[in-house]
């Protein structure tokens, strides 16, 4: 009963009648060769932001030597990953990022129901506070588990003994578990991040009458709320198990001293630790990847095909909360705990650290605020916030907007090529980050030499739009699933135009959607570093970049405080943001 | 507030040298007759020096390309350099296969950007064979004092060495159980204990495995790969979990850290044979937008100014007598013996060695 079949959507598209008006709302408004003016524009620029960088790295894979050398083309590059070593390595790449995706999806899920649906106390506060370490660099996490959790010095370790009196370590993170852990600090925040705007948004009528038909809480929560999050849902665990498979600083940290490989390992050492980088095995192993990967967003258009998914109509659209009764304390000793375990333990380590000479030596005489001094002295370090802000204010709307575009055409038309551009958009997700800066490298610098990209801060900034329009679209998309089609009509036949639709229909109610995209690409701007080290230029450094120097350097306090001045920064941007969404809500 | 101190004193030895390196010109001005006689008329070349002086001043800027990341020395050395020329430092970080990465794309484009770049011996091998992306090295003033052993076949001027050694624990290793040398590493006391960078890969563990394969031999290696090393690939962190207490040693370490780390709990060693080392210095690239620029600064690197800056933070000179007046401890590992360092030529060899006995 939950899955509606679709009313044919042609009817929006193909049949809103024209209108008059610049050629700007002409282009998107229906008249037919605007439209595919318009759609050409777009193909156009998602094509130079994804289909060119990777066909560079195509040639890369085909070619004896990379782009700008004398070489052949051969094959090479496929035969030389036809391993049954590499074969072994891909299954356990496979198995660990399952092994992280479920569990991280399941939590995910259960806490912005919580978050997002019940009446658990102090809800707004642990919505912030339990994204905290996806904004936090991964190395500076591995660090602090590192110190928690090695078994002969680890803090939990020590406490464990002293409690049990055994010499056994309770926890080891050098291990399997300890990788899938250290992933699963930032897809649970990640995933929560992209799932509970849809939470929010969606019409607990459904819900209701599922309860009114006898239903119990768990079957409603099963049958009822699960499907109709099923775009996000398949969504999330996509984005989610894709970038497990791409993960590379977690095996790096805590899988290489247990012997654990993974693919990115793999492409890691042939790039950076062979004599010559091979970056012909490189490409064709990430090539081979991304076509294992497009199968799951085939599976993807299939499973939601001809459905729909619409919860935000034109009535009712009143968030209601469950009330748990006492069991909100439950929900709430559950966050609570959550809180503690991925936030407090890390990043308490940090922020202690930080006062101190040395991260693990906390006596008095080594209390200390030269780190934070040195930061604040640091001259490149504000350059680089400078750039980086500039970067991050600018990609992220950027990027946003092409990403809200791009799903708006492919979930809210029937235009010829909107799956192809859904499709385009998904390419940058899908080649380990790695190789991709080294695609961008490639595509930037051997642009004809009048296009002044390369060596200049649009090159990043292009690379930043290219990286964030997988999240862009799916957090976009998500959204746009859920708002009823009766909006649109509704506004369209009270005489507003197609811009005006726009703005007050899909934009301000898929605005949380906006926003929640917008933080989370600002801040992968903010963390990205395999492209930025390949494209920044003399006096054009973002903060990444300094804090690799600084870490490269031994100075792993310093980064620490960057880290924590980062973090206050999300906590002001999700504080501005929750509170206009309430403000909103309210206004609804 | 450390650097600036250290920057004045730099500043203050720079004018000191310039003085010091007119009168070494006068020197050779003095001596004139004998290279006149050896077909090298020395004021000739003086004043040949000169038009690259001016004319590099009048370049006014240089591109340096470092895959020496995050040294606060670079930044040092970029304004000493400055400071005796007037000539303005451009300085682009990266680690070496990136920078590599780029310099080649860079140059296949047309895109001549950087005019030195400071990196490994090598690096600089690919460079030149491969890539070829490097000029020839233009012969300098200060460029026939280095050390005979420093003037190299590849196009690179040698600037200072990176030596590795080897950290203890002290709250673990007692003074008496202390290893001495690299073939210590190998008693069966230490089994479970050593924190190694991964020699499996392009390294310092991997230049730990060519050196002490060359020198001790296999067995050796075998018997190390039997003490079931712990391995890691990131150099800093490593030191500060061996010093937490995780493991009694970590090798081999960069030694120059040791006064990053002062004031924890361990200890660096010298081992008896001697230290691997890295040997890093300038190359002229191709196309190279300010050349004067880049000779002034390939002939600065090598002179008494950055040499001295070098060996006051443990480095090895390549220009003898530099180290005098140092520190004890920063002497001892400025001076210690080089034991060995990789060859570019036999890598995937070695490499394919390292990965069959530390499987």
């Amino acid at each position: 009963m939950t899955i509606i079949h679709n009313r044919p959507l042609d009817d929006i598209a193909e049949t809103a009648p024209t209108i008059a008006g610049n050629a700007f709302t002409r282009a998107f408004s229906g008249g037919s060769l605007w439209r595919l003016i318009g759609m050409l524009v777009l193909i156009l620029i998602l094509g130079f932001l994804t289909i060119y960088p990777l066909a560079m790295l195509l040639y890369g894979s085909l070619h004896s030597t990379p782009p700008g050398m004398a070489g052949e083309f051969n094959l090479n590059g496929y035969r030389s990953i036809m391993t049954t070593q590499n074969l072994i390595v891909l299954a356990n790449t496979i198995g660990i990022s399952l092994a992280k995706t479920i569990p991280s999806l399941t939590i995910a899920v259960f806490l912005a129901w919580i978050v997002a649906r019940t009446d658990t106390p102090f809800r707004g506060t642990l919505e912030v506070l339990i994204t905290l370490p996806f904004f936090i660099p991964p190395i500076l996490t591995a660090m602090a588990w590192g110190m928690l959790a090695n078994p002969q010095v680890g803090v939990i370790n020590m406490v464990w003994r002293w409690l049990t009196g055994g010499t056994d370590p309770l926890v080891n993170i050098y291990s399997y578990g300890g990788v899938i852990w250290h992933m699963c600090q930032y897809s649970i925040p990640f995933l929560f991040l992209f799932m509970v705007d849809a939470f929010r948004a969606m019409d607990p009528s459904l819900e209701e009458s599922s309860r009114m038909c006898g239903a119990s809480r768990w079957t409603t929560f099963r049958k009822i709320t699960l499907l109709l999050m099923l775009p996000v849902l398949t969504s999330s665990f996509m984005l989610s198990f894709i970038k497990g498979i791409e993960t590379f600083e977690s095996a790096l940290f805590f899988g290489l001293p247990a012997g654990i490989k993974v693919i990115t390992t793999d492409i890691y050492e042939s790039i950076n630790h062979r004599a010559t980088p091979d970056y012909q095995y490189a490409t064709s192993l990430s090539f081979a990847i991304m076509g294992l990967m497009f199968l799951l967003v085939i599976w993807q258009w299939w499973m939601l095909r001809g459905k729909s998914f619409q919860t935000v109509t034109g009535k009712g659209f009143r968030p209601s909360v469950m009330e748990l009764g006492p069991w909100r304390w439950v929900t709430f000793a559950f966050c609570v705990l959550f809180f503690f375990v991925t936030v407090v333990l890390p990043i308490g380590q940090l922020m202690l650290g930080s006062f101190f000479r040395f991260f693990g030596f906390y006596t008095y005489d080594m209390l200390t605020l030269e780190h934070y001094r040195s930061v604040f002295a640091n001259s490149e370090f504000w350059r680089a916030v400078r750039n980086t802000m500039m970067l991050g204010l600018l990609g992220a709307t950027a990027t946003m907007a092409l990403g809200a575009i791009v799903a708006y055409i492919s979930v809210r038309t029937r235009w010829r090529g909107r799956n192809l551009i859904d499709s385009m958009a998904w390419l940058p997700w899908m080649m380990p980050g790695m190789v991709l800066g080294v695609g961008f490298l490639w595509a930037f610098a051997m642009l004809p030499g009048p296009i002044p990209i390369y060596g200049t801060i649009w090159a990043l900034l292009l690379a930043y739009i290219a990286l964030g329009t997988p999240v862009s679209v799916r957090v976009m998309t998500g959204a746009y699933h859920q708002l009823s089609y009766d909006l649109e009509e509704c506004s369209r036949v009270h005489g507003a135009s197609w811009f005006q639709t726009m703005w007050r229909i899909m934009v301000a109610l898929a605005w949380p959607a906006f926003a929640v995209g917008w933080v989370l690409t600002f801040f992968g701007i903010m963390r990205e570093l395999s492209a930025s080290i390949l494209l920044y230029s003399v006096g054009s450094e973002t903060l990444a970049v300094v804090l690799m120097k600084l870490w490269a350097n031994g100075n792993a306090e310093q980064v620490s405080v960057i880290g924590l001045m980062m973090m206050l920064l999300v906590i002001v941007f999700r504080w501005v943001q929750l509170s206009f969404i309430k403000a909103r809500i309210s206004k609804l | 507030m450390t650097t600036n101190t250290s920057m004045t004193s730099a500043i203050q030895k720079a004018s000191a040298i310039q003085k010091w390196s007119r009168r070494v010109f006068m020197a050779a001005a003095g001596s004139l007759a004998i290279s006149a006689a050896a077909g090298l008329p020395a004021l000739a070349q003086d004043a040949e020096w000169q038009k690259v002086i001016d004319a590099g001043k009048k370049e006014g800027s240089l591109v340096l390309y470092t895959a020496l990341v995050g040294q606060p020395s670079t930044k040092q050395i970029a304004e000493a350099f400055t400071k005796q020329y007037g000539i303005s430092v451009e300085v682009l970080e990266a680690r070496a296969s990136e920078i590599r990465e780029r310099v080649r794309v860079e140059q296949a484009a047309g895109r001549f950007a950087a005019d030195v770049m400071f990196t490994s011996e090598g690096q600089t091998m690919l460079y030149d064979k491969e890539d070829k992306s490097v000029d020839p090295l233009p012969v300098t003033p200060n460029s026939q004092k280095i050390g005979d052993k420093f003037k190299l076949k590849v196009p690179m001027a040698s600037v200072m060495t990176i030596p590795y050694g080897i950290m203890i624990n002290t709250g673990l290793v007692k003074p008496a159980d202390e290893p001495k040398s690299w073939k210590d590493i190998a008693d069966p006391k230490w089994q479970g204990k050593i924190l190694s960078d991964d020699p499996r890969a392009i390294g310092a563990g991997y230049l730990w495995f060519f050196s002490t394969h060359d020198k001790i031999g296999e067995d050796y290696l075998r018997k190390v790969a039997s003490q079931k090393l712990v391995f890691t690939r990131d150099q800093r962190e490593s030191q500060r979990r061996t010093a937490r207490g995780e493991y009694s040693i970590y090798m081999p370490v960069i030694m120059t850290d040791f006064s990053d780390l002062k004031g924890l709990p361990v200890k660096f060693i010298i081992p008896e044979e001697g230290v691997p080392y890295v040997l890093y210095g300038t190359v002229m690239l191709k196309k190279a937008p300010h050349p004067n620029a880049a000779k002034l600064y390939l002939d600065f690197m090598q002179g008494p100014v950055v040499q001295k800056i070098y060996a006051s933070l443990g480095y090895g000179p390549v220009l003898p007598g530099m180290t005098e007046g140092l520190p004890a401890d920063v002497k001892a590992i400025s001076e210690a013996k080089l034991y060995g360092t990789t060859d570019t030529t036999r890598q995937n060899e070695m490499l394919a060695k390292s990965k069959d006995i530390f499987k």
